[in-house]
């Protein structure tokens, strides 16, 4: 039982160790190593310089940066809108899974339905994956050895924001079923389409920049879904936190002739796409850097 | 400058060291000196403090087996680094005059 205990504290040092830069790690490993200090020590002496460095590195610019202008925005503004649209596509699975009949794709009003409504819970997956992957992409870019801090706190932010808040589309049948709904899918929206895409963007910085093409015809994407998505980005909020607005000429609130007084939170997401773009640009070489 | 006490032991520890000087061989040293536990995260710091201040330089030496292949971050004072570890302990001497302690 010992040596399984020291054995998980000298796993916990090696995963810990890999917080430090790459040439700092070895040495540290290997000046443990030659003291014969292992297993819990190990992970405990580690981890003190691992926090001492995170500390050092957060008296610069750049850590504060990427928190003020992408994890408490965009965490803020990604946790409604996964959980907004978590529960609205939970309205179309559910009513599909419990009223299913393979007859109905003979009805053409139906195979509308199911078109619109996998169209509908395709496009809310596929905004949130590329606004995550585009956070995930200028974290890493913003402040490379901060980045993981700067993860767990967007976790945070994506999972908590909401917090106070309710939504209007709640399942509430039967104790399984709202409790899946109206708790486990979100978690499940907001993991899968929010921080897996912010790993994979920031995994994608580090193993190189992507060529200006690519950047380039991957900002029209982004830009086109958030286009599509602003009006729901924007009722996430207002449905979330109350953010009442004026009727429209119509006087019925909630109808696409109301007012959007909240139409720049799209532009807050589009921020990391205007950085990545802006960062991908080449120079020119200025006429003093002429060798 | 007047330094702080754990990086004249740092100094002080790599200049008795000389060639052999890095990061194992000097928390080695420190703790046999001072009687207590020397952490990597205070020796790894006051490293890179001390060489900002152009106190010693530092690179990464050659791997050796007992590290498990992994190189050592080899140390030398610096004559800057030198002067100030005078400094501090002429300072301590002068401070130390007629104190009980120091009589002994």
């Amino acid at each position: 039982m010992g040596e399984v205990v020291t054995r998980i504290g000298c796993v916990l040092a090696d995963l810990t160790a890999q917080l430090l830069e790459s040439h700092e790690r070895e040495a540290v490993r290997g000046d443990l190593a030659e003291c014969g200090v292992g297993g819990w020590r190990a992970f405990r002496e580690v981890l003190g310089l691992v926090l001492r460095r995170q500390a050092g590195l957060w008296t610069e610019w750049r850590p504060w940066l990427a928190l003020v202008a992408v994890v408490l925005p965009l965490g803020i503004l990604l946790s409604h809108a996964s959980r907004s649209w978590a529960d609205s596509s939970a309205l179309d699975v559910s009513l599909y899974l419990r009223l299913w009949d393979w007859s109905y794709l003979e009805y053409p009003g139906w195979r509308r339905d199911l078109f619109r409504a996998v169209w509908s819970m395709g496009l809310s997956a596929t905004a949130l994956s590329v606004w995550s992957w585009t956070c995930g992409y200028m974290l890493a870019s913003v402040s490379r050895r901060t980045v993981w801090v700067a993860v767990i706190a967007f976790a945070l932010v994506v999972f908590l924001a909401t917090l106070g808040s309710t939504t209007v589309a709640r399942i509430t049948h039967d104790k399984f079923a709202g409790h899946f709904y109206g708790v486990v899918l979100p978690r499940l929206f907001r993991t899968a389409f929010v921080m897996l895409p912010l790993l994979w963007g920031i995994h994608s910085r580090r193993k190189g920049v992507i060529r200006p093409t690519t950047l380039f015809l991957g900002a029209v994407v982004v830009i086109t879904l958030t286009v599509l998505k602003s009006p729901g980005l924007e009722n996430s909020l207002v449905w979330g936190r109350g953010l009442w607005g004026e009727a429209g000429p119509d006087r019925t609130f909630g109808t696409s002739d109301d007012p959007r007084p909240l139409w720049p939170v799209a532009l807050v997401m589009l921020w990391p796409t205007a950085y990545i773009l802006a960062t991908a640009l080449p120079t020119r070489p200025r006429r003093f850097d002429a060798a | 400058m007047l330094l702080g006490e754990f990086e004249y032991l740092m100094l002080t520890a790599a200049a008795r060291l000389g060639n052999e000087a890095y990061g194992a061989a000097i928390r080695q040293e420190i703790e046999d000196a001072t009687g207590t536990a020397c952490s990597i995260g205070a020796l790894y710091t006051t490293l890179d403090r001390l060489e900002d201040k152009g106190l010693i330089k530092t690179w990464m030496g050659d791997p050796t087996p007992e590290r498990g292949g992994r190189p050592k971050r080899m140390v030398r004072i610096t004559p800057k680094g030198i002067d100030a570890a005078t400094s501090f302990y002429n300072a301590v001497r002068r401070v130390s005059r007629g104190v009980a302690w120091a009589k002994s």
